[in-house]
């Protein structure tokens, strides 16, 4: 729009324009009544007398582009039309806000910058629906979120994260510091606590196993750099042989951190004592980790249900390892869902299906950027 | 597994605090404390938000009641803890929890953070008692109870900053209601539903909205100037009833009598009963000329001094919009009674006229003379009246007609008036 159109007025429009600059440099007249809308431009324009000539164009904030710019204008272009009604304005917001995640957050953050408050209610609850209800596998993959938190605190951690968080009420923090694989108190005696135990007792094996290996490197348990496929196929390629070695292993218990002064047992316990002082601490601070393969447990009930296996004959092992296979697979598909079918259907096993979601999240678990 | 993967950098991390909490503010809680998890840049966001809401989705649910009641209590106890810094709204709507210890502690530690809006809405069965704590809450703007118990310490100053108050089924004492009542200089919303048998003054110089429901022995607004809206269904029980009958003093008056600024005015059930009580006001003083709106349930128009409220209060409303009224006679009976129509003309100015009136709807008529005459002088005194809606009551068969065609002969001040008679 050249100053030489501006000349030409058309006496029935008697439109006001002003002159807005993006971060990009690109300047563009806006009709003032509904650029005015937006409390930033409104400020400019009255406080500071901008955007009444080319050279005095109002600059808008970096996280407005042109683009975003346009979109918002449209929003305003119809908003500030007082004669609309309420059911034509959720209307028009309804169909407004149909776009990808990309241009939703983008809108966000530049409604933002320039105070359009509606704007910004109605993009947060759009950016709320999509997050409501998805697993964080599917989160991360809506945002282009890193994963970061496996390969800081582990696999192990991270299942119980992500599967346990909320229904047994576990305090996040110490769980994920001191990433303890102890066996869960099975309070409801469910087969998949005791299902999770058995994995944490391979588990604990086999870091057990690495730290003798490359004798004492401490740096190592830092972190655990396998990912859930790996840590799969261990399990499916494992057999009897890793449940008997967990027997012998009961005799070795050693306690070894003086740090944790509450019976190491119930995690659900510790979270409460604790959950003060772990509050603050440092994402850094694994240190604590290192003694995670030594750590042990007095509760002998759960470990049982891991280790009873030895003196059951060999066909009775191989189903339940094979549960264990089937357990481990289903991991990562939501796990409150299925609680609630195990509670209510007892504890029949067999009538749980499998969910091909379990196997494609783990897929995207692994390479996050493959659709 | 990749890191900060450039070719797809990271949609929403980088939007400020702000609007993420917005974003939370309309998730439910559980999920989001669950993005904690999503990545290490997340593990706190939630922490700080100022607005916490528990309800029964935050856990999952099964049959065992005491399981359920035990993971709520974990959930909320557990996100207490990993908070930071302070929590404006708190608000617990689950029926899974009624007379549990761990509340008391929660408030205690709300108490201490700044609270300002406090929701409780708690389970059937034991009433939880509402702690000490609670009355140290100095920036309270909003409180909201149900079924609980509510006894102010004898020392208690009230809330200096509470505008909104509501209270369900909340077993108080009535002088501890009427004290808080007036103890809170700046309450403009007040809703007090199935506390029974209260004996009532209300004085709120500042109150703009009140909601009563329930037993009322009696009410009376004292002092509340600035009521822009009220809204009472008001039940009656035979002692309720008998203590009116005895009482002289005029309802009308005593309710109605100081709230010049209203604006609208809804009544249910013996709310029409309640105002006819005592003796008649005569023409009344006062003139309500900002109500627009008024809603009449369940009027005996059997019954002469109801309609003398209806009469007292539509005429003294010259900017009425919108008027709803509902009849509760019983038709069968009316044939016998001699009707004192006159009253109509007697006591209505004779340059009556509702200027502003566009949408009357009469619902439940039973075609009883004084519910005609209502309508015939609606008709008769609304220049601009769009829509007259009347729907008959259900078991009015024979009668319709009859109906209709007095109806049809009515005068109509207004030549838009529509006359819809609703079938069913």
């Amino acid at each position: 729009m050249s100053e030489l159109n501006m000349a030409v007025i058309k006496p029935e429009m008697m439109k006001s324009y002003i002159w807005i600059e993006t971060a990009d440099g690109s300047l563009q007249q806006v009709e003032q009544e509904v650029a005015m809308f937006c409390p930033f431009i409104c400020h400019e324009v009255i406080q500071k007398g901008m955007g009444s000539s080319k050279n005095h164009a109002i600059s808008l904030p970096q996280r407005v582009n042109p683009a975003m710019l346009s979109l918002m204008l449209d929003y305003c272009r119809f908003h500030q039309v007082p004669g609309h009604s309420n059911k034509e304005r959720k209307s028009f917001d309804e169909k407004f806000i149909r776009m990808d995640t990309k241009r939703l957050c983008e809108l966000t953050s530049a409604a933002d910058s320039l105070q359009l408050k509606p704007l910004v209610d109605l993009t947060s609850r759009a950016l709320a629906r999509i997050i409501e209800g998805k697993t964080p596998e599917e989160i991360r993959e809506i945002f282009h979120l890193p994963d970061d938190l496996t390969e800081v605190f582990g696999a192990c951690a991270n299942y119980l994260l992500r599967n346990f968080f909320i229904f047994y009420d576990c305090n996040i923090d110490s769980v994920v510091q001191e990433e303890k694989l102890e066996p869960l108190k099975n309070i409801t005696d469910d087969p998949r606590i005791r299902l999770l135990n058995r994995l944490y007792a391979k588990k604990r094996k086999e870091l057990k196993e690495r730290e003798r290996i490359k004798n004492v490197e401490a740096e190592e348990e830092r972190v655990d750099d396998r990912s859930v496929d790996d840590l799969l196929s261990f399990i499916n390629g494992e057999d009897s042989k890793g449940i008997k070695t967990s027997k012998n292993k009961k005799k070795n218990r050693r306690k070894k951190d003086q740090q944790k002064n509450t019976s190491p047992s119930e995690v659900i316990e510790i979270n409460e004592q604790e959950s003060n002082g772990l509050k603050g601490s440092d994402l850094g601070e694994t240190s604590e980790k290192q003694d995670v393969t030594d750590e042990m447990f007095a509760s002998k009930p759960e470990f049982d249900d891991g280790d009873v296996d030895d003196e059951i004959d060999p066909a009775l092992k191989e189903k339940i390892d094979r549960e264990v296979e089937d357990f481990a697979r289903r991991l990562n598909s939501d796990w409150p869902e299925r609680m609630q079918e195990i509670l209510s259907l007892g504890q029949d096993m067999k009538a749980l299906h499998h969910s091909s979601n379990g196997n494609g999240t783990i897929r995207k678990y692994t390479d996050p950027e493959q659709k | 597994m990749q890191m900060g993967d450039v070719a797809a950098p990271d949609l929403i991390s980088d939007l400020p605090q702000s609007i993420i909490e917005i974003i939370f503010t309309h998730l439910p809680i559980r999920d989001a404390v669950r993005t904690s998890i999503l990545s290490t840049k997340w593990r706190y966001r939630w922490a700080t938000l100022t607005e916490l809401v528990f309800d029964g989705t935050c856990v999952t649910l099964c049959n065992d009641r005491a399981l359920v009641e035990k993971s709520i209590v974990n959930f909320i106890t557990g996100a207490l803890f990993l908070h930071q810094g302070p929590i404006h709204k708190f608000q617990l709507s689950t029926t899974y929890l009624q007379c549990c210890p761990d509340i008391d502690q929660w408030l205690l530690f709300l108490s201490r953070n700044d609270i300002k809006e406090l929701i409780l809405e708690l389970g059937e069965g034991e009433w939880f008692r509402v702690p000490s704590c609670l009355f140290n809450c100095k920036k309270l703007t909003r409180l909201e109870l149900h079924r609980c118990e509510f006894d102010p310490p004898p020392n208690f100053k009230g809330f200096s900053s509470l505008r909104s108050l509501n209270l369900h089924q909340v077993l108080v004492a009535p002088e501890a209601i009427e004290t808080l009542i007036s103890s809170c200089p700046v309450l403009e919303s007040l809703s007090l539903t199935y506390s029974d048998s209260l004996d009532l003054n209300i004085n709120a110089p500042n109150l703009k909205y009140l909601f009563l429901e329930g037993e009322f022995k009696d009410v009376c607004l004292e002092n509340t100037p600035l009521l822009v809206e009220i809204s009472v269904a008001m039940y009656m029980t035979d002692d309720i009833a008998e203590h009116f009958e005895q009482s002289s003093s005029c309802n009308f008056i005593k309710f109605l009598g100081g709230v010049p600024l209203l604006n609208k005015l809804v009544g249910y059930i013996y709310f029409t009963k309640y105002l006819s009580i005592g003796d008649d006001p005569g023409r009344l003083p006062i003139t309500y000329s900002q109500l627009k709106i008024i809603e009449l349930h369940q009027v005996s128009f059997e019954d002469m001094k109801e309609i003398m409220v209806v009469i007292r209060l539509i005429t003294n409303s010259p900017n009425l919009t919108e008027l709803k009224v509902s009849g509760s006679s019983n038709s069968l009976a009316a044939t016998e009674e001699e009707y004192d129509l006159d009253v109509w003309e007697k006591e209505c100015p004779s340059d009556c006229s509702f200027n502003h009136l566009k949408f009357v709807k009469m619902t439940d008529i039973a075609g009883v003379p004084h519910e005609m005459e209502l309508i015939k002088f609606m008709l008769k005194n609304s220049p601009v009246l769009e829509t007259m809606s009347i729907t008959p009551c259900v078991f009015l068969k024979d009668r319709k007609l009859s109906m209709l065609i007095e109806l049809v002969k009515f005068r109509r001040a207004s030549d838009q008036a529509e006359i819809v008679f609703v079938q069913n």
